[in-house]
C-alpha cells in the first residue's frame, strides 16, 4: 500500500467501530450499547459507505460482555444488507472470554487480533501473550475468519512479522495502525509514515486514531493508499467541545473527505476482494 | 466479591439514564464500562488490587487509624 495506490484510485475500506469496550453512555449518551441500538447505527453507517462493522458486546448495564456478541451479530444481520462483521477478541478481559468473539454462530467474517499487550489505567496490562495471540490466529484460520492485526505500537509490528514468519497468517495481511495515548503509537504524521514504511510485504493497512487525531490521521491514511476506521469507540466528539451525535455523523464526514481526495469507497463485496476474503 | 462502594443507579445530579449503571460511591461518579470490570471483580480483576480509588481510600483509612 503506497501513495501509488492513492494515485491509482484504489478504493477505501471504511470501518465503523460503533461502541468499543472503554466508554459508555456516561461519557456520551449517544454511544450505542444494546444490540438493537448498535445494529441501527451500523445500518445507517453501511448506508453511508461503511463496509466493516467492528463489534463489541455489552450487557443490560452497558458493561463489557463477550456473551452478548451473539445478540449483536444477530441484530446486525437482521438490520443490515451485507456489512462485514468484525468481532473483537481484544480488550482487558481473560482469554476465555475474548475467544468468544470467534465462536459466534455463524462465525464472523473478520475478527480483531491484538498483536501484543497495552496498558489500561494504573494497574492493568492486557493479557495478549504470544501464546494467546498464536492460539487465536490458529483458530481464526481454522474457522475461515480474516484477522485484522491490531498494531497498538511500533513493537507490535515486530510481532506481526513474527506471526507471518510462523506461517499463521494469510496474505494480504490487514494491519490496523493505532495511534493515541498511553502504550499506543504516539499520534503524529511522521510516526504514521514510519509505520507504513515498516509494514510487511503484501499488507493492506488501516488507520485508527483516538480522539482529535481521528480525522487528521485517517485523512493521511487516504493519501498513503490505506484504509480508514472511524466511530465512537475511538472518538466521542465530532469536533472540539461538540459530542458526536451518532456514528453516522463521523462516517459521513469521512466519506466526504475520502471522496474529496479522489478515492471511492469500497462496497462490502469490494472490501472482501481487497482483503482476499472472496 | 464486588467492591463495597459499587452501586447501580439511573441518575445523579448531571446524568439521567434509561437503565441502571455502575456508580462509584467513593468517587461519587458513574464509572466507565472498562472500570466496571474491576468494580465487579470480573475475570482476573479484583478491586483491592486493580482500583486506584479503592487503594487510595484504604491507604487513607489505614493511615487515619495509626
Ligand atoms: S471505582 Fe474503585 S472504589 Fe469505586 S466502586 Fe469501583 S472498585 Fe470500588
Amino acid at each position: 500500500m503506497t501513495y501509488d495506490d492513492y494515485l491509482a484510485g484504489k478504493k477505501v475500506i471504511l470501518t465503523v467501530a460503533t461502541t468499543g469496550g472503554v466508554h459508555g453512555k456516561d461519557a456520551n449518551l449517544n454511544l450505542p450499547e444494546q444490540p438493537a441500538e448498535i445494529a441501527r447505527d451500523v445500518r445507517e453507517c453501511e448506508r453511508l459507505g461503511a463496509s466493516i462493522a467492528h463489534v463489541h458486546g455489552r450487557d443490560e448495564y452497558g458493561e463489557n460482555s463477550a456473551a452478548h456478541l451473539q445478540a449483536v451479530n444477530d441484530a446486525i444481520r437482521d438490520h443490515c444488507e451485507d456489512v462485514i462483521i468484525q468481532n473483537t477478541t481484544g480488550g482487558q478481559s481473560a482469554y476465555e472470554s475474548r475467544v468468544r468473539g470467534i465462536r459466534t454462530d455463524p462465525p464472523p467474517e473478520m475478527a480483531s487480533l491484538d498483536m501484543g499487550p497495552f496498558n489500561r489505567g494504573q494497574h492493568i496490562i492486557t493479557e495478549h501473550t504470544r501464546h494467546n495471540i498464536e492460539s487465536l490466529a490458529r483458530e481464526m484460520r481454522e474457522r475461515g475468519i480474516k484477522p485484522e492485526l491490531e498494531a497498538f505500537n511500533n513493537g507490535h509490528l515486530n510481532e506481526t512479522h513474527r506471526l507471518i514468519d510462523l506461517g499463521l497468517l494469510e496474505e494480504p495481511y490487514y494491519v490496523n495502525l493505532i495511534f493515541g495515548g498511553g502504550t499506543f503509537s504516539m499520534p503524529s504524521p511522521r510516526n504514521l509514515l514510519n509505520l507504513v514504511d515498516n509494514l510487511p510485504e503484501n499488507a493492506e493497512f488501516n488507520v485508527l486514531a483516538t480522539g482529535r487525531h481521528q480525522l487528521p490521521l485517517t485523512t493521511m491514511a487516504v493519501l498513503l493508499g490505506g484504509h480508514v476506521r472511524v466511530g465512537m469507540e475511538d472518538n466521542l466528539y465530532f469536533e472540539r467541545g461538540r459530542p458526536a451525535e451518532n456514528n453516522a455523523q463521523l462516517v459521513e464526514r469521512s466519506v466526504e473527505v475520502i471522496e474529496r481526495l479522489g478515492r471511492e469507497i469500497a462496497t462490502p463485496e469490494e472490501a472482501r476482494s481487497i482483503l482476499g476474503m472472496d | 466479591m464486588v467492591c463495597p462502594y459499587l452501586e447501580y443507579r439511573t441518575h445523579d445530579e448531571s446524568h439521567e439514564f434509561d437503565h441502571p449503571r455502575a456508580y462509584c460511591g467513593a468517587s461519587e461518579a458513574f464509572v466507565s464500562p472498562m472500570q466496571a470490570d474491576v468494580c465487579n471483580d470480573r475475570d482476573r480483576f479484583d478491586h483491592a488490587s486493580y482500583c486506584s480509588v479503592y487503594r487510595r481510600l484504604v491507604a487513607e483509612i489505614e493511615s487515619g487509624d495509626d
